[in-house]
């Protein structure tokens, strides 16, 4: 229960972290929810830890109008905590989904220490954002001492607890979407109960028009070795009428062609049969929210 | 925990076979090998540092081949101890003439389906601590693993052809 040695820097600067871990070898410690752990059971041993939690640049929650997305986006710094969105008012108000997605993660405690971009470059696939993140189409905004890149989503988790992020790179800020109005939204999550982690977990945005179902995302979270877009069940449901039939036909569709993970606490058949129930939820939520 | 599976990959059945038997393409695909040597017809020694996320884990193991039925199938016995935890493995791995679907081959679609199918076991903290998340790092690797061994079966087939 007690690490191992390690050099510990706390720098105060995103300049000062970006030469820090510009060799490669510092492990970057954001709120430690899943990093501490590991080391106290030696599970990691890094040598060096550098500690983010002193750079005020990257807690920044903002609006900004143009660039990433064509509605505007929210700028959400790597160091934002789980309460903090929340919690927020703009979050709440301008992508309500992620606020959700946020309040369902594991207890009040790691919602107060963890952070989004720790979350994200961890890559858990139980973790809770991604399926929101996969839902939003969202950018993860990356940075080294040499330059910055902006990826999608999809392509920034690569596997189970694998990102494209490279050992002199930090995760910067999420940037998601500012909801167009009329958006209905949910995250369904049947959690684990002991730790709090997604058996599996769906967040959906629907928009409707004129009786029809115009658009849908949905992103899933806990089933395979990676979050993903469940892009069946969207195209099925999109241009129905959104009935409950219509809902039940495509969320059956949300495990197919998946490979699916299996626990202790979950079979991989359980899992695709839970996967199809909490789609089944989170659409009827969303679309009863949609107007 | 079972796993199994099966992996396309754009190379001719004798040649995948081959492949999955050369020490140094096995060292070279498998991620994280640091060193792997001959110590007896069909068996290994292997030296391995898994990285996934944060944890570091410096195994040193051994891999046996059994039940040579070249080039159709062979028997994958794997063992291995560090200080995070200990693993053990056992699979058949069958490999069956396939159309390459996707990807670059010089072979044209002429491939070979890799099927696997084997239980491992894995102990120690690592087990205690990580069930949640075994079977998906494990596939993961084994992903990993025939990625690599296609990239390099495609460089080896392109330095047999091209000198």
């Amino acid at each position: 229960m007690i690490p191992q040695n390690f050099e510990y820097s706390a720098p105060t600067s995103l300049k000062e972290a970006l030469a820090l871990i510009a060799k490669g070898d510092a492990k970057v410690l954001a709120g430690g929810m899943s990093l501490i752990p590991l080391m106290k059971l030696r599970l990691a041993a890094p040598e060096h830890v550098v500690d983010l939690s002193r750079i005020a640049d990257l807690k920044s929650v903002h609006e900004d109008g143009k660039g990433e997305f064509p509605g505007g986006a929210l700028h959400l710094g790597a160091l934002a905590t789980h309460f903090e969105i929340e919690s927020s008012a703009l979050v709440r108000s301008k992508c309500p989904l992620l606020a959700e997605v946020a309040s369902n993660i594991g207890d009040v405690q790691v919602r107060n220490v963890g952070t989004i971009g720790g979350s994200t470059a961890h890559a858990d696939p139980a973790a809770d954002y991604p399926a929101g993140l996969m839902a939003l189409e969202a950018k993860v905004h990356l940075t080294t001492a040499k330059g910055e890149r902006t990826l999608p989503i999809d392509q920034f988790i690569v596997d189970a607890l694998s990102t494209a992020l490279k050992p002199n790179e930090l995760v910067r800020e999420i940037i998601v979407p500012v909801e167009t109005r009329g958006t209905g939204f949910s995250y369904q999550k049947l959690a684990q109960p002991a730790s709090g982690f997604a058996v599996v977990g769906v967040a959906a945005r629907v928009r409707k028009s004129a009786g029809k179902v115009t658009f849908v995302r949905v992103g899933v979270t806990g089933l395979a070795g990676k979050a993903f877009r469940a892009t069946r069940v969207e195209k099925l449901l999109e241009g129905t009428s959104g009935s409950a039939a219509d809902i039940q036909k495509a969320a059956a569709q949300a495990a197919e062609g998946v490979d699916a993970n299996t626990d202790l606490h979950a079979s991989a058949d359980y899992r695709r049969q839970m996967t199809k129930v909490f789609t089944a939820r989170a659409l009827t939520q969303a679309l009863s929210r949609a107007d | 925990m079972k796993v199994g599976g099966s992996y396309t990959l754009p190379l001719l059945r004798q040649r995948a076979h081959e492949l999955l038997q050369d020490p140094a393409i096995l060292a070279r695909c498998m991620p994280g090998c640091e060193d792997l040597k001959k110590i007896g017809p069909d068996e290994y020694e292997m030296q391995m540092k898994v990285v996934v996320s944060a944890v570091q884990g410096l195994f040193a193991g051994k891999v046996r081949i059994t039940d040579q039925k070249p080039p159709e199938s062979f028997r994958l016995i794997v063992e291995g101890s560090g200080k995070v935890g200990f693993m053990k493995g056992d699979g058949l791995l069958t490999l069956v003439p396939a159309t390459v679907t996707t990807g670059v081959s010089i072979l044209g679609s002429e491939g070979t389906e890799v099927r696997y199918e084997g239980d491992v076991q894995v102990g120690g903290t690592l087990a205690g601590v990580g069930q949640r998340l075994l079977d998906s790092t494990a596939k993961m690797i084994i992903r990993k693993f025939f990625e690599k061994l296609a990239e390099a079966g495609a460089e080896t087939e392109q330095a047999a052809i091209v000198p």
